[in-house]
């Protein structure tokens, strides 16, 4: 029995039981078993649909998803450079905006959509990313975060969770914990960097469901430059059983470790509030992982601390680092 | 004279067991006074979790170590193995690294009389169920135990390595000896249970070889591919042509990557008790490898052709029981279950449970830090509503 | 009544332009759809005049202004496999930041136009022109070549397009020239019409290879050891057929705009007869030229090569060029440091290129004009003298004089 075959549509997928059956990213890519950023590929082509064209930044989610010849792409895909995520998808925007308003080719809204990993996005490229927030084109860059270079088996990154062992933060017998830098928080920095630019959100692939379909689908309906920070748990350079990505993700929202919320104009949305729901300890979810195993009881407590001062201390919790209060400088 | 030894391991699992076996056969070779070198598969690299890798080591009695690397070094792949390692036994239905490999015979690399060494469960006749014959005579040999599987980090400390080593000597004494590898054990680690592990592993293997007749085992399903010529394909840009579009309700519904399918990266495959079913969708929904089939009874089939076998199905699946992962290796095709449930929902329940049998291996968060074996129980079917219709409500 | 064919208008008007503002005029001209801008001198004047021209509505083109070289180069690079024309540029070490950009540009095979503004590479920082940024493409599967007046500027900016963007080449183009000399200095260009520049320069068409719903494909999905021979190998065999479609884009380029162009690869000035040739890239050829001139008229056999493709190189032109010349001197704007005799580097490429011959021309290399230093006339007729006594040099004399250099 044939189905039609759907086109996008901005609906909000409303449960499970209507989402949309057909994938634009299918079987047949390299990736590892049980990757969550290969669901962060799967969803936000299942939630734009055919029309669509994609780039994606070198990255594990280039290689380990083509392997030449053959490809698990359903919607155009090309490669971009590492650094590249921001102005691969301003190019195609601006050729395809070119080309429709000089009649060559037909009029119609084509999705245009990069992904980076953390590396691209939050280190390298954040330049381009940047000027393309700074534009009016409508196009979504979605950051997906497995905290490391997974490409290059696995070293740190600016996205990396401290104390994160990776094979350029090695724990030693002189320093237990090389990777001394604090994540970066670049969905707020891009957000709070960029006051045209109507959508910028975290989201987790699988928790809770929908929940990152939404907001891809989201970002194309309010239009103009997009991004969205998705928290991918990665068995292999985060050191857990494939089984448990899922768990991982939710275990990581919910002790408040990667808060998950929207910016739309401005307004912040908490799409789980860690505040109201109470967060786990940070332990429950560094202990599900080998990448902490080096961490001892005061490693934990700081990473613990720093969560807290997240949720308890900053302006907007877990969003902007910023204190209350108007100081005012005396001279 | 070369002995070229290939290890194959699953990727990332074992990718630290499959060089630490690497590094030691040269240690060992070189303190027996032969030239050796070990080096992976570079474009293995970067692994990725259950993906069929190689590591490889070569020793010589006789060549130099710049001939030796001549010979030997930097290669895509070897021509020929004087024992290839197989460190999970469910890598005898064949590899697929990479798109344009093909599925690969396990045994495609070894010489005439050199040997299959695979670390096992199963008997060399069950393994010889899904090996391609060769020409000629080869010998199968078992090391008795499971995949030693671990993480990047936490590293598990089985003694599969050590064990190995001894069951390689015992195959094939040119390359290491008993002897030898005992003394490198012994001065490494101090550990005399270490060097007595890699004994007990080299007497057994000793009586765990099979000598396989040329034409034994089966026919290979699977093509390898022929590389076009520079000018035989699309020139300008490496331009692929997508998949393509399409998806209807039902087995096999869904476009897929045709040209590369990578079943072979499972150890283990979830079987699913569709009468269990209460149409969650989150087997589906959690997939990373798109392997269910959406059916128009609102159940899911499953094509194990793509399925990669990571669990997930099996962890996110709220009915115990329900979906259960199960040794590969009991598994001679790939066929849709849903299928085989709908000709006849008794008929495959009892099947169901055959493959499932009691035994349930739970892995930990961390890997590497071992597995807990409990009882799996069999739930009868449910009641009349064999395929689930109105299962909705007994979540 | 007899009708009377109207020959159709192939020049519009005659506009005092400088070396940016022609390529300008050709960008508009070639109904170019994206721009993507970034500021670094001398190149970024033609964005300048761009930017304006979009302003007052005289082309209908998407422009960014980008955040960094690499961002320009990847916009365009993008635009272009989408299947829109597209125009950048860049200069010295601008040019060198966005290096990672330009060289997937090439083995994606995707087509657009650069202007290289030529000038010298940090550090210390310097204005002035030398090749050095153009030439680090050479090798990485682009089009190369230089402009040595606004009028070529122009006009090889629809050249550059038509050769670019043909099925057979599918290559990106830099259109290189001399910083500050060039890209500054104003002088009456004429301006083709729309309607002649459409005859010429045919739509951008990459056919199965664009980036489109309608047409599902992956660019550049991972290989191998497996692919890549076969790949560089199709981008040699393009780079191969490159050859014969510059010579027929000038073929037809010249049958519509008439005889501008004698020869596709290079110009030669007197000669026919000469013994002494110099050979360089860009605007230094008006100094050479007027030494050629000066020279002959007190009798000297002397002539000059002005080369404008570097890539693809234009090896049997210029071996039945230069191949009846005893001594060949090469001008290089730029430097090759450690290379073989301390060359420059285009004399490699000539030498290497005239190897085979068996009565080939001496050689004599001069580096000079780096970094902006004029190359004078006088400088000319110095290195034609220094030319002429290279057949009587012995196997380790040097092969390079520096011209120019305070001594």
């Amino acid at each position: 029995m044939a189905t039609q075959l759907p086109v996008v549509d901005y609906e909000k997928i409303k449960n499970v039981h209507t989402t949309p059956l057909e994938e634009f990213y299918t079987s047949g890519h390299r990736t590892c078993q049980g990757c969550e950023s290969a669901m962060v590929m799967r969803d936000f082509a299942k939630a734009t649909g055919p029309r669509t064209v994609v780039t994606g930044a070198t990255g594990c989610m280039y290689v380990a998803n083509t392997s030449y010849l053959t490809t698990p792409w359903v919607v155009p895909w090309m490669h971009t450079q590492l650094g590249a995520g921001g102005s691969s998808a301003v190019g195609m925007a601006a050729g395809l905006r070119a080309l429709m308003r000089k009649g060559r080719i037909p009029n119609e809204k084509i999705n245009v959509i990069n992904f980076s990993g953390d590396l691209g996005a939050a280190d390298m490229g954040i330049g381009g990313i940047s000027g393309a927030l700074q534009t009016d084109y409508d196009l979504l860059i979605i950051m997906y975060d497995n905290e490391s270079a997974a490409n290059t088996d696995i070293q740190a990154t600016g996205s990396t969770t401290y104390g994160a062992q990776t094979t350029f933060t090695p724990p030693g017998s002189k320093h237990r914990i090389m990777h001394r830098r604090w994540k970066k928080n670049i969905a707020p920095m891009l957000a709070v960097g960029h006051p045209t630019c109507r959508y910028v959100a975290t989201a987790s692939a699988t928790f809770p469901a929908l929940d990152f379909m939404n907001k891809v689908r989201k970002a194309l309906a309010i239009g103009g430059p997009t991004f969205i920070h998705t928290f991918d748990p990665c068995p292999k350079g985060w050191d857990f059983h494939p089984k448990y990505s899922r768990e991982l993700g939710e275990v990581g929202v919910k002790s408040g470790i990667f808060p998950l919320y929207e910016i739309i104009d401005g307004q912040v949305v908490y799409t789980y509030d860690a505040r109201k729901k109470g967060r786990i300890p940070v332990r429950e979810y560094l202990e599900k992982q080998g990448r902490f195993a080096h961490l001892i009881d005061e490693d934990v407590d700081h990473i613990q601390r720093m969560v807290d001062a997240m949720w308890n201390e900053w302006e907007v919790p877990g969003v902007a680092p910023f204190k209350a209060g108007l100081a005012v400088a005396t001279t | 004279m070369i002995k070229r030894v290939e290890v194959n391991y699953r990727g990332i699992f074992q990718k630290n067991l499959g060089k630490y076996i690497g590094s030691d056969i040269v240690m060992i070779a070189s303190r027996m006074g032969k030239v050796a070198f070990s080096n992976g598969r570079y474009s293995d690299s970067p692994e990725r979790n259950g993906i069929p890798c190689k590591y490889f080591a070569f020793v010589s009695p006789d060549l130099s170590e710049e001939e030796l690397e001549a010979e030997c070094g930097a290669k895509l792949d070897i021509d020929e193995a004087d024992v290839s390692v197989v460190l999970d036994e469910t890598m005898v239905k064949g590899v697929e690294p990479w798109g344009w490999h093909g599925v690969r015979p396990i045994n495609e690399k070894v010489r005439e009389k050199g040997c299959l060494l695979v670390v096992a469960r199963h008997p060399h006749d069950e393994l010889l169920e899904f090996i391609g014959k060769k020409p000629y005579h080869y010998r199968l040999a078992t090391l008795d135990g499971d995949a030693s599987l671990a993480g990047l980090w936490v590293n598990k400390d089985d003694l599969t390595r050590e064990r190995v080593l001894g069951a390689i000597a015992a195959v094939d004494p040119g390359i290491i000896s008993i002897e030898a590898v005992e003394a490198h054990l012994l001065e490494k680690t101090k550990d005399e249970h270490r060097a007595q592990a890699a004994r007990d592993a080299y007497n057994a293997t000793l009586h765990r070889i099979k000598l396989v007749a040329p034409g034994e085992g089966i026919d290979w399903p699977h093509e390898v591919p022929v590389l076009p010529k520079w000018h035989e394909f699309e020139e300008g840009g490496v331009v692929v042509p997508a998949v393509k579009r399409g998806f209807e309700l039902g087995p096999r519904g869904q476009t897929r990557n045709d040209a590369f399918k990578r079943g072979t990266t499972k150890t283990h495959r979830p079987v699913v008790r569709f009468d269990l079913c209460i149409k969650c969708t989150l087997c589906w929904l959690d997939c990373p490898d798109e392997c269910f089939d959406p059916t128009d009874d609102g159940l899911y089939d499953v094509n194990y052709e793509v399925c990669v076998g990571c669990h997930k199905c099996a962890a996110v699946c709220p009915v115990p029981e329900c979906i259960v992962m199960v040794d590969e290796l009991k598994f001679h095709d790939d066929s849709s279950p849903w299928e085989a449930h709908k000709r006849n929902p008794a008929e495959y329940i009892k099947w169901a449970e055959e493959k499932k049998g009691t035994v349930r291996l739970n892995y930990p968060h961390v890997t590497g830090t071992g597995y807990e074996v409990t009882e799996g129980k069999t739930v009868p079917p449910k009641t009349t509503a064999a395929s689930g219709t109105k299962a909705g409500s007994q979540a | 009544m007899a009708t009377v064919l109207q020959e159709p208008k192939i020049w519009a008007k005659e506009l005092l332009l400088n070396g940016c503002q022609a390529v300008a005029q050709g960008v508009k001209l070639a109904d170019v759809d994206v721009i993507a801008a970034y500021p670094i001198r001398p190149y970024t004047e033609v964005m300048d005049a761009l930017s304006k021209i979009i302003a007052d509505g005289e082309l209908d083109s998407e422009y960014i202004v980008a955040d960094s070289e690499h961002s320009q180069f990847e916009i365009v690079k993008h635009a272009s496999s989408v299947g829109a024309r597209a125009f950048a540029g860049s200069s010295g070490t601008g040019w060198m930041y966005g290096f990672e950009a330009l060289v997937v540009t090439a083995t994606d095979r995707l087509s657009p136009l650069f202007l290289v503004g030529n000038r010298a590479l940090d550090d210390p920082g310097a204005f002035g022109v030398e090749h050095n940024d153009a030439l680090s493409i050479r090798d990485m599967g682009w089009l190369l070549c230089w402009a040595s007046t606004a009028q070529e500027a122009l006009e090889h900016v629809l050249i550059g397009y038509r050769i670019a963007e043909d099925n057979r080449v599918r290559m990106p183009m830099a259109l290189a020239m001399d910083g500050a000399f060039l890209t500054h200095s104003q002088h009456m260009v004429k301006l083709p019409t729309q309607e002649a520049v459409r005859r010429f320069l045919p739509p951008y068409d990459l056919g199965k290879r664009v980036m489109h719903p309608d047409n599902p494909v992956s660019i550049a999905p991972q290989v191998n050891e497996d692919w890549v021979m076969e790949l560089r190998r199709q981008n040699w065999e393009a780079a191969r057929r490159a050859k014969d479609v510059v010579a027929q884009a000038y073929k037809e380029y010249n049958e519509i705009f008439g005889s501008r162009y004698t020869t596709p690869y290079f110009d030669e000035f007197m000669t026919e007869d000469a013994e002494v040739v110099l050979i360089g890239l860009g605007a230094v050829a008006m100094p050479a030229r007027t030494a050629v001139r000066r020279l002959r008229e007190k009798g000297k056999k002397v002539g000059y090569v002005n080369l404008r493709w570097f890539r693809p190189f234009p090896s049997e032109e210029l071996r039945a060029a230069l191949g009846r010349i005893k001594a060949v001197g090469v001008i290089d704007r730029d430097f090759a440091h450690g290379s073989p005799d301390s060359g420059g580097i285009v004399v490699h490429d000539i030498r290497s290129c005239l190897y085979p011959l068996t009565n080939r021309p001496a050689i004599a290399n001069f580096i000079g004009g780096l970094g902006g230093r004029d190359i004078s006339i006088d400088d000319c007729i110095r290195m034609f003298e220094v030319t002429s006594q290279a057949p009587n040099r012995a196997p380790g004399d040097e092969l390079v004089t520096w011209i120019g250099l305070r001594e």
